[in-house]
């Protein structure tokens, strides 16, 4: 008996070491996942594609019903608001055109805000809440690549976390650390913008936390969109990320932090885009470090 | 070919946990109460009570195996699921061994096993820097309604799976005594 009682123990000590180098592998800085566990994901990623798609499917049905009630309600203001559009459009056109042209004099036909979209559905979310993660079904087949960022129509969601041949996995706003930053901007329209970086995610008050790098005279005030700035080198410029909620100064009263609610909504996500920014040719690679790790 | 079944089960719970979180209301997300769904684990709980003899470990086996899928599949870092599953079902395991198999002992088994379950992984979530809460919070607002929601799945899976792994205990381990 005592025998197997410490045969017993001694399983349990090895299992622990194991564990202990398991994790350690996993935590550290890896460029690339290993095949094997590319090819579980896969696996794991189509086998939710086929569930995925009849589901979805039949909570469509019971959602366009749904639609279908409110449709008159949504018509009558959805016609106001294109007659709104319309002149916004001809506007933006005429911006643009103006933006080419100027450009165009100045020989600088690349822009930090260009991006090449890839649209992806999410086809499942990781049922562990410590780890905000969803996967999307598309890999590096399709050129999506680690720390791109994602989008929704509404706004910026998280980044691309790991990558595997036919499926990703995607970090949300909401796990994001210290260690993931986002060089972000708050547009003025008639002074210097602000800039920042969004440094984590409070789990407490659920707001992103930007830090304000450069002081200026004027106040964060609340309501004021925060844009990505493009600065990092990595994503594009002009994704918006939130609304500032809150200010306030630190510790030392020396910066102040800005508590920002992400415009799109985290918990309910079916396509997104990833955003693969066009990389200019020169000189960026020394930035780029910056967000990437 | 049976045994290739109970692997297809769990394999198939594994990635229902998933997508039935991506297609929940987001209203049930949101907010401060959080539940993890544990499928896989309340399934091999019905193994290692119903499945199992005491002398094979047919439920732990499947418990690394499974948990290191968990692992690459939904969290990125590796061992943790492995090794809280692969415990906590040989702790039920024997534990099992104890009480008569059936209704209420399932339930307080799988209420144990899920707690057991559900701390080992805090625990080194926590360790490894991941899970920042204080264990109060914690255990208001994420243990309790774990266990719940899957003691609700534990109570729907049940009827399905109790009597039916029980048969296929005799067929498949009734004479062979090599595990």
């Amino acid at each position: 008996m005592k025998v197997f009682q410490r045969k017993r123990l001694f399983i349990l000590l090895i299992g622990i070491i194991i564990l202990v180098a398991l994790i350690g592998y996993s935590m550290q800085d890896r460029k690339n996942e290993t095949i094997a566990e590319q090819f579980v994901k896969d696996t794991v990623g189509w086998a939710q594609n086929l569930v995925h798609t009849p589901v979805e499917y039949v909570t469509g049905i019971f959602e366009n019903i749904d639609d279908i009630k409110n449709t008159y309600e949504e018509n009558k203001l959805l016609r106001q608001k294109i007659a709104e559009y319309k002149s916004l459009q001809y506007e933006v056109q005429e911006l643009k055109e103006e933006n080419d042209e100027l450009r165009n004099t100045l020989d600088k036909t690349e822009s930090i805000r260009d991006y090449n979209p890839v649209q992806a559905t999410v086809i499942s979310r990781s049922p562990e809440r410590w780890i905000e993660q969803v996967t999307i079904n598309k890999g590096s087949q399709d050129g999506v690549e680690e720390n791109m960022a994602v989008i929704t129509a509404e706004g910026m969601i998280g980044k691309v976390d790991a990558e595997s041949k036919f499926t990703s996995t995607v970090k949300l706003l909401t796990g994001f650390d210290q260690f993931n930053r986002i060089s972000a901007t708050v547009s003025r329209e008639d002074e210097d913008d602000i800039h920042g970086m969004i440094e984590g995610y409070d789990q407490e008050s659920n707001h992103l936390l930007l830090r304000v790098v450069e002081e200026s005279d004027f106040d964060l005030e609340e309501g004021e969109l925060v844009l990505s700035s493009g600065m990092g080198g990595v994503f594009p410029a002009g994704l918006p990320i939130g609304e500032v909620k809150e200010v306030k100064p630190d510790e030392y009263g020396l910066t102040r932090t800005a508590f920002v609610e992400p415009v799109a909504d985290m918990y309910d996500i079916n396509n997104v885009i990833v955003v693969e920014r066009q990389q200019p040719n020169s000189d960026t690679s020394s930035e780029s470090e910056e967000e990437a790790s | 070919m049976k045994r290739l079944l109970i692997l297809g089960i769990l394999f198939l719970l594994l990635i229902s946990e998933g997508v039935a979180l991506d297609m929940l209301p987001a209203s049930l997300l949101d907010g401060n109460i959080f539940f993890v769904s544990h499928w896989v684990f309340v399934f091999l709980v019905f193994l290692a009570i119903f499945y199992d003899r005491e002398d094979t470990y047919f439920s732990v086996f499947y418990a690394l195996l499974i948990g290191l899928l968990v692992d690459i599949a939904y969290t990125g870092i590796l061992g943790v699921y492995m090794f809280s599953y692969a415990l906590s079902v040989y702790i039920i395991h024997g534990l099992a061994k104890l009480l008569h198999a059936n209704f209420v002992a399932t339930m307080t088994l799988g209420v144990i096993g899920l707690i057991f379950a559900e701390a080992f992984i805090y625990f080194i979530f926590s360790m490894t820097g991941i899970a920042e809460l204080v264990w109060q919070d914690y255990l208001i607002n994420r243990l309790i309604p774990t266990v719940l929601a899957n003691v609700l799945f534990l109570l729907v899976l049940y009827p399905f799976s109790a009597k039916w792994l029980v048969n296929l205990r005799e067929q498949q381990l009734s004479g062979s005594r090599q595990f």
